[in-house]
């Protein structure tokens, strides 16, 4: 914006300022400045900025910064000897079966839990979108996972998939089967897509708000021009509901990419005991807490957090890169100027 | 210049001077470091931050310590990553609450902790003599644990091989208890352990054995020693698992796992430890020291049909070793020194140690406070004969200072689990076991030094 663009016709009155007099005269030879509207507004956007700019620069950058450096030695944090090894930690990356494992099984996990987790909170949503009575109640009962914190939470499935004492095998017994070791390999992987999964209360809110976005007067010509449900659903409310579902794709795969619920339904969540999480659970975010605080390998550690932090870069570009065309947007962001809504508008 | 230049420019300095400030508020703790870096002459008025358990002391204790030190008392909740960090910053806490059998090779070695010999010999309270021989878990000469300087001290200790065992499972398994006094052997043990399994639908409804509560690693080393070996080489540097004696520790893990008699490597015990397993009455031998006395003390009819027996034994070498040893220790560049050895003081000699003595959850670490271990009930009568005859097999099974005991552990449980269930033998485990061990072990060389 330019200085003619704030002094313009949109710009607010001249206060009269204290260094002048009523008539607009200077009270003195050293008069101060008067405060001008930029002043002003360089000084919101100073007050309004600076926080999230030292937060970034001391708790983003900064780490950021020191995990690369550490990434370009040998440095366990502690020893004295620590050197300078180029590129080495990020070439064991690459080589290391261990760690392509976990990268895969990473990947693996993402290209699963994502869409199920999406799909399942759309299909709660439309569903308590419904008008049914008891709407609020099961809202809330369905929204509770999501609240439940992931410590507890991974608690009572450790608890229920406990293959000798566990009430998955207590059900599995009344029906004559034998136990399983859910929380062994291969079967913990699916103890954790189901705790994940379980917890889509958050997608599902999201979506509900997205789905009472849409536009009444759409659906109500949609009916009157014979359009079925299904027809309304796909055709009308899928696309609106698209930059909804695209935001979520984008939250949820990368925070399932750092995933760290793995070590939560381990039995000893701690350095000690990380070792313990079964191969099939043992997903990058895994690796990294291993190297770091049970090897005490901080400089691969930090080659380890650098290439995952790219790889999710380019996940997340590759995604926008496919979405184009894929995601319906009523309104351009980029062109034109958002309508101002008001709290109850449709 | 014009306005928008000015303005322009003035966003520009303050981004640069936020960059700055965060930039010197991160090397602040540094700078706070070097200008308060002496070992504190007093503790008065001072601040004693400790590192431990979030219900170490309660707020009464709490201010008792600080009334008695004169200092003010910081806890800081135990947590291994922030201690790194803070060691790490060379603004450590004043005391941290440590694993001595795990944890003094690694942070002495590193320099990182101080040496209490000095203070040993200045004080009226505390006396080297005095110390019980577990003690010396904490002692690190610079290249083996056991001896030389001491580092830290015990809270308490217990000889974690002997077993504790539910004499009403072995009633109704009709099998005669185990003496008192001899070891069993491994093999005796692990047909025990079987014997005494109940099973239903592919389930343990009770567990015949647990054999590895306090960890595999300790676990093996301990056996390793019992048939004569030892799994690390002289220098600490290697392991070797293909040893004899270490590949007949190694094959009767394998074995027992095999058997799923247990919490084992491939199947853990959702409790995370034996105590509630064992209390209800599903688990008939607990791998479990001195201190699970403490556990059955608090339980009258538990107590009734428990009883402790000395360490299984692989081999001829009987060996009784502690695995734990948990007490404090004072990093080297703790602020307030002087206030944190009165705090050893107090813990260590005064009423908390009494009270953890005749508690009966852990053998006491002073020589002076054993005659305050509980023998009124037949349980502790028993319990306390049982330990007095394995005492004298107590030895230190040093670990090296190359790695952390964690970082083998991890290895194990990646290497075991496929093993056990793929069937392969222990010779190849051993294999696997030693290089990727040993690799460990070189990269922590070569940082030492």
């Amino acid at each position: 914006m330019s200085t003619d663009q704030l002094t313009g016709p949109d710009a607010e009155p001249a206060a009269p300022s204290p260094a002048r007099s009523a008539g607009g005269r200077p009270r003195s030879g050293r008069a101060r400045r008067p405060r001008s509207l930029q002043a002003r507004r360089s000084g919101a956007f100073y007050v309004f900025v600076g926080p999230w700019i030292l937060g970034f620069l001391g708790l983003t950058a900064y780490p950021l910064g020191y995990a690369l450096w550490l990434s370009f030695t040998n440095s366990d944090g502690l020893s004295p000897n620590a050197r300078f090894v180029g590129l080495a930690n990020y070439r064991e990356v690459f080589t290391d079966p261990d760690t392509l494992a976990s990268l895969a099984r990473t990947g693996l996990f993402a290209a699963i839990t994502v869409p199920l987790t999406i799909v399942a909170g759309l299909i709660l949503a439309v569903l308590i979108n419904q008008p049914i009575r008891g709407r609020g109640v099961f809202r809330t009962l369905l929204y509770l996972p999501a609240v439940v914190p992931p410590v507890g939470a991974a608690l009572t499935f450790k608890l229920i998939f406990d293959r000798d004492s566990g009430s998955a095998n207590g059900v599995l017994d009344l029906l004559g089967i034998n136990g399983i070791a859910w929380l062994g390999d291969p079967y913990a992987r699916y103890v954790l897509i189901m705790l994940t999964v379980w917890g889509c209360g958050n997608v599902m809110i999201i979506s509900l708000a997205g789905l009472q976005d849409v536009p009444r007067e759409l659906l109500d010509a949609a009916r009157v021009d014979g359009a079925s449900q299904w027809q309304s659903f796909s055709r009308i409310i899928l696309p609106l509901l698209s930059p909804v579902l695209f935001f979520q794709l984008v939250t949820q795969l990368i925070m399932t990419l750092q995933t760290f619920v793995p070590l939560l339904i381990s039995l000893d969540p701690s350095p000690k005991g990380v070792g313990a999480i079964p191969e099939s659970n043992y997903l990058i975010m895994i690796d990294v807490f291993a190297q770091y605080f049970a090897n005490g390998r901080y400089g691969y550690a930090s080659a380890l957090l650098w290439v995952l932090f790219l790889f999710i870069m380019l996940i997340t570009l590759l995604v926008f890169r496919l979405s184009k065309g894929a995601v319906f947007y009523s309104v351009d962001p980029e062109q034109t100027k958002p309508k101002t809504r008001t709290i109850g508008d449709k | 210049m014009s306005d928008s230049a000015r303005a322009s420019l003035d966003r520009r300095r303050f981004l640069a001077a936020s960059a700055g400030a965060a930039f010197t508020a991160a090397a602040l703790p540094g700078c706070a470091a070097s200008v308060d870096s002496g070992s504190g002459s007093g503790g008065s008025g001072k601040t004693l931050t400790v590192m431990t358990l979030v219900d170490e002391w309660d707020a009464k204790t709490k201010k008792n310590i600080e009334k008695m030190l004169d200092v003010t008392l910081r806890i800081v909740t135990y947590d291994v990553t922030k201690l790194n960090a803070m060691l790490a910053s060379k603004n450590p806490p004043d005391v941290v609450r440590g694993i001595g059998a795990m944890d003094a090779p690694y942070f002495a070695a590193r320099g990182l902790m101080t040496d209490l010999d000095p203070y040993f010999a200045k004080s009226d309270v505390l006396k080297a003599s005095d110390l019980a021989a577990a003690n010396d878990v904490w002692r690190y000469d610079g290249e083996k644990q056991g001896s030389g300087p001491r580092y830290g001290l015990a809270k308490d200790y217990s000889q974690d091989s002997m077993f504790w065992y539910r004499t009403d499972l072995f009633e109704e398994a009709g099998l005669e208890l185990p003496s008192e006094t001899e070891p069993l052997s491994m093999d005796e043990w692990l047909d025990l352990g079987e014997r005494l399994t109940k099973r239903r639908l592919g389930k343990v409804k009770v567990y015949g054995l647990s054999a590895t509560s306090l960890g595999l690693f300790s676990q093996l080393m301990s056996w390793t020693a019992s048939a004569g070996g030892s799994l690390f080489a002289d220098d600490m540097a290697t392991v070797d698992f293909s040893s004899p004696e270490a590949l007949k520790a190694l094959q009767w893990y394998i074995d027992y796992a095999k058997a799923d008699i247990g919490p084992s490597i491939v199947n853990p015990n959702p409790d995370g430890w034996d105590g509630p397993t064992y209390q209800a009455n599903r688990m008939a031998m607990s791998c479990n020291g001195y201190w699970f006395g403490g556990v059955i003390g608090g339980d009258a009819k538990l107590a009734e049909v428990s009883r402790f027996a000395p360490a299984p034994q692989l081999g001829s070498h009987r060996v009784s070793p502690c695995f734990s040893g948990t007490g404090f220790w004072m990093p080297k560049d703790a602020k307030n020194k002087e206030a944190a050895w009165r705090l050893f003081e107090w813990y260590f000699a005064g009423q908390p140690a009494k009270d953890r003595a005749g508690s009966g959850w852990g053998l006491p670490s002073l020589n002076s406070l054993r005659s305050m271990i509980p023998k009124e009930s037949a349980f502790q009568k028993q319990a306390y004969q049982v330990q007095e005859q394995d005492t004298p097999y107590f030895s230190v099974l040093p670990v090296s200072p190359y790695a952390q005991v964690d970082a083998l552990v991890g290895i194990l449980s990646k290497v075991l689990p496929d093993a056990i269930k793929s069937g392969t033998k222990a010779g190849k485990v051993a294999d696997t076991l030693n290089s990727r061990m040993n690799e460990q072990l070189a990269r922590g060389k070569e940082l030492l030094g």
